[in-house]
């Protein structure tokens, strides 16, 4: 048995899920927090207010599509442990999210990172690397875009230095108070869902051919989005739509007991919302854990029945694609 | 009225403007008396005068400002804060009030509130201390309708509370209320709620369920509130919902100038454009009534 190594944990006889995102980092970076507000649909002043006990174990969060999250104890210092077993950073369905925190000094923080894209690009040269620039509430703009441009460049400095490949590194700022964590979860994911290149192009010819503004592919418990259209994503836009899924889940909360008696019967809801302005939302469902939500000018959804038609064929094409 | 720190601004800034929880913790001690003029359903106004409880205040208000603070009153609230560090002087204070409201203002109905109860996160302990309180209050409350809540800001029972205290206000209630169940049978609909536009407090309903019922209708009512600041936040401003499946169909929709409306209907023969018709119908009908509390007895 080797020692505290980072599999530690009791599911260490199992074998990691094909699909997998490892969420990494220094003990109290936020990676737990992170996985009970999108998992356990906690709310972050809660989060706040508790004490969360350091993860001492790895822990294993499922997602749609089979894609499995790993919260993997947080570590002061790679070299003391003896690193990961590389093992687990291969497979082409893998992906690394490292979480720092951004309100303290991030030094020892790069330096692990560093220490572990070593051992990971080792194990898989290809691997994603998602750096999760943490806790940026409380943090100016000004100051959020100098954070970010700072851990940036030092990351990507360093990597050059060893000569590591750094085209698949991408940066993230995000606190749990917003949906930026949700979104920067769901950017991880998206590349990860099978077939996702025919998912974006299926909704970019809804999109289009509805005259949608924008779509989204989303699981309606943790409200990551599996799949979007290719049109830049608005992150208040997104905040918007989380939002609403979670008034739709308050408001039906009134018909609890009106439903169907088995929990894994598709119900075929279907829910509109309408602005003041020329917007609307429509939201359709799509099987029981996804549904698809679109925003366009009241004038498009308007036409209800014949958006519902076409939603309902695009659900049908997605269903098929996922199996 | 009530000590200092209990909650009396929090409570208004949730209910009446658009304050989150969390905005509270931004609120200082209140200067003197706050007045302020709602306007709810239509022409009732409620002149709210939130009394600062400091003691400075408070000696003020018992002596010599106490005619003309508790002249006139309809409706006295008083905020029990559950922290407080010396019941006695709580109650106390409380007397005094009712004393003077006695004086000058013998048919003012009273509601006394017993807040941050999110502070006690047990479900028996809560409804043990509410009992506790509501019986010390009720020996202490004579010749006054009384009525005691629990309540917080952090869920949806400070919306039940106020509901109930608008609820009383209204004065054509009998009549909205004989309207909402006739609308309710015509639509064949299983449930249908009023609530108040501003504050989307729950001014009546026609299911005979009274507590289960409400309690329900107060998660709309915070829910609604909450989306709509979000709705705000992206200058769209939230207009009317509709959510359908196999099972049923929840609207919620603009009602008349001063209410909004929601319908369940559950009978799957019932077309949701059928639904919306018979809403529209009836929004001229209601205009009446629920926009104009001098109209029809
Ligand atoms: N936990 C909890 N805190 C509350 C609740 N209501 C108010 N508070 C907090 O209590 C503090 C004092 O609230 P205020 O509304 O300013 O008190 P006040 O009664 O107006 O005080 P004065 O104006 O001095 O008389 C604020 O920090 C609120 O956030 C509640 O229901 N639960
Ligand atoms: N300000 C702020 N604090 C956060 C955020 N996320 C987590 N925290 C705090 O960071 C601390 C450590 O979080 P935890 O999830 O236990 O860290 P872990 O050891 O990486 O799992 C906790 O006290 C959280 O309250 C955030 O987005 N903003
Ligand atoms: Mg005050």
């Amino acid at each position: 048995m080797s020692d505290t190594d980072l599999t530690q944990g009791s599911q260490l006889s199992e074998p990691l899920a094909d699909r997998r995102i490892l969420v990494m980092g220094m003990p109290r970076s936020g990676k737990t927090c992170i996985m009970q507000l999108i998992f356990e649909d906690k709310n972050p002043y809660d989060l706040m207010d508790q004490l969360i006990p350091p993860t001492m174990v790895r822990t294993a969060y499922d997602m749609i599509s089979g894609i499995t999250v790993y919260d993997f104890p947080g570590i002061e210092d790679l070299a003391d442990v003896g690193g990961p077993d590389p093992e687990i950073f291969v497979g082409p369905n893998t992906s690394l999210v490292y979480v720092i925190d951004a309100q303290n000094e991030a030094g020892k923080s790069l330096a692990e990172l560093l220490a572990l894209i070593r051992v990971a690009l080792a194990a898989n040269p290809a691997l994603p690397v998602n750096v999760f620039i943490h806790k940026i509430d409380g943090l100016s703009e000004e100051l959020k875009m100098e954070t970010q441009q700072g851990i940036q460049q030092r990351v990507l400095k360093n990597m050059g230095f060893e000569s590591l490949d750094s085209s698949n590194v991408q940066f993230f700022l995000t606190t749990v108070f917003t949906e930026t964590i949700r979104e920067a979860m769901s950017r991880v994911s998206l590349r990860m869902v099978p077939r996702c290149d025919y998912l974006e192009s299926l909704l970019n010819s809804f999109c289009s051919k509805s005259s949608l503004d924008k779509v989204f592919l989303l699981d309606v418990r943790s409200k990551i989005y599996l799949a979007t259209d290719s049109s830049p994503t608005d992150p208040q836009l997104y905040q918007f739509a989380c939002k609403t899924i979670d008034t739709i889940g308050d408001i039906s909360m009134l018909c609890a007991g009106l439903g169907p008696e088995r929990d894994d019967e598709v119900v075929m809801q279907r829910t509109v919302v309408t602005m003041d302005t020329n917007m609307r939302l429509f939201m359709y469902q799509v099987n029981l854990e996804l549904s698809l939500l679109c925003l366009g000018p009241s004038a498009v959804v308007k036409q209800q029945s014949l958006l519902e038609f076409n939603a309902a064929k695009v659900a049908k094409a997605i269903r098929q694609i996922l199996q | 009225m009530g000590r200092s720190g209990a909650g009396k601004t929090s409570m208004r800034s949730v209910i009446f403007t658009n304050y989150t929880a969390h905005d509270t913790r931004r609120l200082g001690a209140t200067i003197d008396v706050e007045h302020s003029t709602v306007q709810f359903m239509g022409d009732l106004s409620l002149n709210i005068w939130d009394c600062g409880g400091q003691h400075k205040y408070l000696d003020n208000y018992l002596n010599e400002q106490k005619e003309n603070i508790f002249g006139n009153v309809e409706v006295l609230i008083y905020v029990f804060d559950l922290e407080t560090t010396n019941q006695e002087s709580e109650y106390e204070l409380y007397d005094e009030c009712l004393q003077n409201l006695g004086l000058y203002s013998r048919d003012a109905k009273v509601y006394c509130l017993v807040h941050k109860i999110d502070k006690i996160l047990d479900d028996d302990m809560k409804a043990q201390t509410i009992a506790r309180y509501e019986r010390a209050i009720k020996k202490r409350t004579k010749g006054f309708d009384m009525e005691v809540f629990g309540t917080s800001i952090w869920d949806h029972t400070i919306y039940r509370a106020w509901s109930r205290i608008v609820y009383k206000l209204i004065p054509n209630m009998a009549t909205i209320e004989r309207h909402l169940r006739n609308f309710c049978e015509l639509t064949e609909a299983s449930e249908v709620v009023l609530f108040e536009r501003a504050t989307f407090l729950v001014v009546c309903h026609t299911t005979v369920d009274e507590t289960q019922s409400l309690n329900r209708y107060m998660n709309v009512s915070q829910a609604i509130k909450d989306y709509r600041r979000t709705c705000q936040a992206v200058q769209a401003p939230f207009h009317s919902m509709e959510v359908r499946n196999r099972y049923y169909s929840i609207f919620v929709e603009p009602f008349t100038k001063s209410t909004y409306i929601l319908v369940i209907t559950t009978d799957p023969e019932v077309e949701p454009a059928v639904t919306k018709a018979n809403i529209n119908a009836a929004r001229s009908h209601f205009v009446k009534l629920a926009d104009n509390s001098e109209v029809l007895q």
